[in-house]
């Protein structure tokens, strides 16, 4: 028995020693801690080097075509390259070399670049782009872009011309059908073309892409790698590779963001001021095009929602300057909001009608609609900070003017099936977040009486001619007069409260330079990842 | 022998049933609907319903549960209904980092509850007795996200000794890595483990020390040490192996708290990521496995302690 004994004490003396011996080792290779102030050689891009990037989960799908959380577009990023991006109104051909839409704006002809190849060296055509929205309109395949490729009810035709050219034929003039063409990421057709069920192939575990890096390796749970591309058509990538490691637990990341294991990730603002203090990291507060609002339910059974003294009432009541410095701490980190366009979108004016802080305007509104002591049901989503302050802020002020809200802080997929269900009439607000890209049509579906999000359950006949007109006008002069206009009228209808243009953080390590080459980009972080190189 | 183990065989198939059925009625009962993670704002309603469709979710609760069991009877757990990968296959990958971190913390937690049991119980009531009781019932005091980021904080930020999270330096594929990797969050867990296997020891070794085969060790004169740990020791283990086969569950469950506050890439972490998705395949797939584990973990234990104590055999 005592023989046992001292098995049993080496084995917990040897856990000490062991903790012991990795002392000496203290700088994995992984850690950088140590020469990030260094001056020297700054700016001067070089080769080599590895980046981690820290994300909060597993990706769910590698492949563009069924890509729909942040964390598979992030890496989707870097392995497919896209046809071409527009950022501040202002093209980036990537894939593309052109896009020329016909005199009558029905035709859009798309030139690719020559000498492309994918990652496994066989070459990429007009073939894998016909292919590739092929199967984005292919309703068994359940892609989620389709509904991007039907125009007035009716698909999109592609059509290959030759080797590098692809004509798209739209049933009716389309505008914003240059920001649907933004979101296609090519998928290689000899890959993919005998799958039945692209979505569920086996293929998307070690993607073939066009991106400057591809697949090298994925351990579940842990992390997944990609090395550079020698062949992108950008010109080679600086980076030997870079890896996303996942990191569920915030606190941890953050910590493991200090010690050097992971270079570029996500920051909250209440944890700015820790991190700037080691002096390691650029913080960049970017804007993501989001909007953080108030969605006023039209539809509830209380009927309160849908009269406009109350919604007014309500936005009196709120004083957005205070909301956003209590919620996001700093002015740095949002913008006051008034239309619903982001500053991003296209012909976005925030010189629209705002109901300003009034308290007593605001009590005299609710008198008259009869609404004192009304109960507002009001949701929020659980384990957010910041959605969690919004909504005691409100509460707070709401009392101030007579409404008494009864908060309910719900978990995300009972929060949006709430939000989404068109039959959901037991809440009156529900505070909510959008990103809906540059081209204002997209946000049609969000206002028109027919929206497929129609949230707020607004109807607005003129709301629903404009949109209708501004789909469809070529002329860019007479296109932003009916955005304008619409911009006004859901903001006089009180039919969102708008808080603030969100911006997201990022930390970056300090010794990555090219990062403003690299474009920061909302959702993926960086549009361009070839530009970043150890300094 | 052989009997007992086919009846005890036999009744863990109405009781798996049982379970299964319980677990796919409580996901159907939660708010949420797994269609949503596949919905984009710009869809109409019927493609919603083309989705709903294509996955099979139209079907009334009876049917789709009913298909599932079939499945499960031919040994297919199904598919992810948001990765759409196969659950068994995902459930395996993760098995490996789960068992060694649970494995090792009860493990830990059990060689340093046998010296701490013995000496309270020995003691009982006098300050060593309360000094050990009040460590373990710190271990189970302190929640493990808190004490988890405190000793990432010290032996990772500033002592710089072990790593922060993860399993693994990244390209790196040796055993010596992973140990690094697994020391804090296995001191983390087996010290939160500690408090239940002190108490049972200390109680038993208190009963052990009543019996007559240590008043006649007295008698003979040896030393109170010697007795504790030659003899009343030897008593005091047996029941821990039904305490270890009652840990079987959790050592595939895996710990949900300390797989996320470590990154660890276990079931544990798994098993959160499929219900905050909705992803009943999975979430069954993960019960059922661990129900499976826990019912055999049980088993092995009462076929153990029939050997290790033949009186057991004749009682049943």
């Amino acid at each position: 028995m005592r023989k046992t004994l001292s098995i049993l004490l080496s084995v917990i003396l040897m856990t000490v020693v062991l903790s012991a011996c990795t002392s000496n080792n203290a700088g994995t290779p992984s850690n950088g801690g140590q020469a990030t102030n260094a001056p020297e050689g700054q700016g001067q891009p070089k080769e080599g080097g590895s980046l981690i990037i820290g994300v909060a989960s597993d990706p769910v799908i590698l492949n563009p075509n069924y890509a729909g959380d942040r964390v598979s577009l992030t890496i989707d990023q870097a392995l497919f390259a896209p046809l071409f991006q527009v950022n501040n109104g202002k093209k980036t051909f990537y894939l593309a070399e052109s896009l020329e839409p016909s005199a009558d704006n029905l035709t859009y002809t798309l030139k690719l670049k020559s000498g492309l190849t994918w990652h496994d060296g066989e070459k990429l055509t007009a073939d894998d782009v016909v292919f590739t929205i092929e199967k984005i309109l292919d309703e068994s395949q359940n892609s989620l872009l389709r509904e991007n490729f039907i125009v007035d009810g009716k698909p999109v035709q592609v059509v290959k011309v030759d080797e590098t050219t692809v004509e798209f034929k739209l049933p009716q003039v389309s505008p914003a059908f240059e920001a649907t063409l933004v979101q296609v990421y090519p998928i290689p057709k000899h890959i993919f073309e005998n799958e039945a069920n692209i979505e569920k192939s086996e293929k998307n575990r070690a993607p073939i892409g066009s991106g400057p890096f591809k697949y090298k390796e994925y351990k579940t749970g842990e992390y997944l790698t990609v090395e550079r591309f020698d062949n992108y058509f950008g010109g080679k990538p600086y980076l030997d590779s870079i890896t996303y490691r996942i990191a569920k637990d915030t606190n941890t990341a953050n910590l493991a963001l200090q010690n050097g294991e992971i270079n570029v990730k996500y920051v909250d603002p209440q944890d700015v001021a820790t991190i700037e203090a080691t002096n390691k990291f650029q913080i960049l507060p970017y804007s993501e095009g989001r909007l953080a609002y108030l969605n006023f339910n039209q539809n509830s059974d209380t009927g309160l929602m849908s009269k406009f003294e109350v919604r007014q009432a309500i936005s009196h009541a709120l004083n957005r300057d205070e909301l956003i410095l209590g919620t996001y701490l700093s002015a740095d980190y949002a913008d006051a909001a008034h239309s619903f366009v982001t500053p991003d979108g296209l012909f976005h004016t925030n010189d629209v009608t705002s109901y300003e802080y009034d308290v007593e305007k605001a009590k005299e509104l609710i008198k008259a609609a009869g609404a004192e002591n009304a109960k507002i049901r009001f949701i929020t989503q659980s384990g957010n900070k910041s959605q969690e302050a919004v909504g005691l802020y409100v509460q707070q002020h709401l009392k101030e003017i007579g409404l008494n809200v009864e908060l309910s802080s719900m978990d995300s997929s009972a929060y949006v099936q709430k939000l989404i269900d068109p039959n959901t009439t037991d809440y009156e607000i529900l505070l909510g977040g959008y990103i809906m890209g540059y081209d204002p049509d997209a946000y049609s579906i969000l206002f028109t009486s027919n929206g497929n999000s129609n949230y707020s359950h607004v109807k607005n006949a003129e709301a629903d001619a404009l949109f209708q007109a501004g789909a469809a006008e070529a002329d860019e002069a007479k296109r932003a007069e009916i955005y304008k206009q619409l911009q006004e009228i859901i903001a006089k209808e009180a039919v969102i409260y708008p808080v603030a243009y969100t911006k997201t953080i990022v930390a970056v390590d300090n010794k990555y330079g090219g990062i403003e080459e690299a474009v920061l980009k909302p959702v993926v972080i960086f549009e361009d990842l070839s530009k970043i190189y150890v300094k | 022998m052989k009997q007992l183990i086919a009846r005890r065989l036999l009744q863990t198939i109405p009781l798996l049933f049982f379970v299964s059925i319980v677990c796919f009625a409580m996901i159907k009962a939660a708010p949420g609907d797994p269609v949503l993670s596949f919905v984009t704002p710009n869809m109409h309603a019927e493609d919603i319903e083309r989705i709903r469709h294509n996955l099979g979710l139209d079907k009334p609760a009876y049917v789709q549960y009913w298909l599932w069991l079939k499945e499960v009877v031919q040994g297919n757990l199904g598919y992810s209904l948001v990765n759409h990968q196969p659950v068994l296959d995902q459930i395996i990958e993760r098995l490996p980092a789960t068992a060694g971190l649970m494995g090792s913390a009860i493990g830990l937690a059990v060689l340093i509850a046998i010296p701490l049991g013995l000496t309270a119980g020995a003691n009982r009531n006098r300050w060593a007795d309360k000094l050990i009781n009040f460590i373990s019932y710190v271990g189970i005091s302190i929640p493990v996200f808190w004490l988890g980021i405190i000793v990432i904080y010290l032996f990772a930020i500033k002592l710089h000794w072990l790593p922060s999270m993860g399993m693994r330096t990244i390209g790196v594929n040796s055993t010596l890595d992973i140990i690094k990797h697994a020391i804090l969050p296995v001191s983390v867990l087996a010290f939160s483990f500690l408090a239940v296997y002190v108490r049972y020891i200390r109680s038993s070794t208190i009963g052990q020390l009543k019996e007559e085969y240590v008043q006649i060790q007295y008698a003979f004169g040896s030393n109170k040490k010697t007795i504790l740990f030659r003899h009343v020791m030897k008593h005091v283990l047996l029941p821990i192996i039904t305490l270890l086969g009652m840990s079987m569950g959790e050592l595939v469950a895996g710990a949900i708290v300390t797989e996320t506050v470590f990154s660890w890439p276990g079931i544990g972490s798994l098993g959160m990521t499929a219900v905050k998705g909705m992803d009943y395949p999975l979430i069954m797939g993960i019960t059922l496995f661990s129900a499976v584990l826990l019912i055999l973990g049980n088993l092995a234990a009462d076929i153990l302690y029939s050997f290790a104590d033949p009186r057991i055999k004749s009682t049943r």
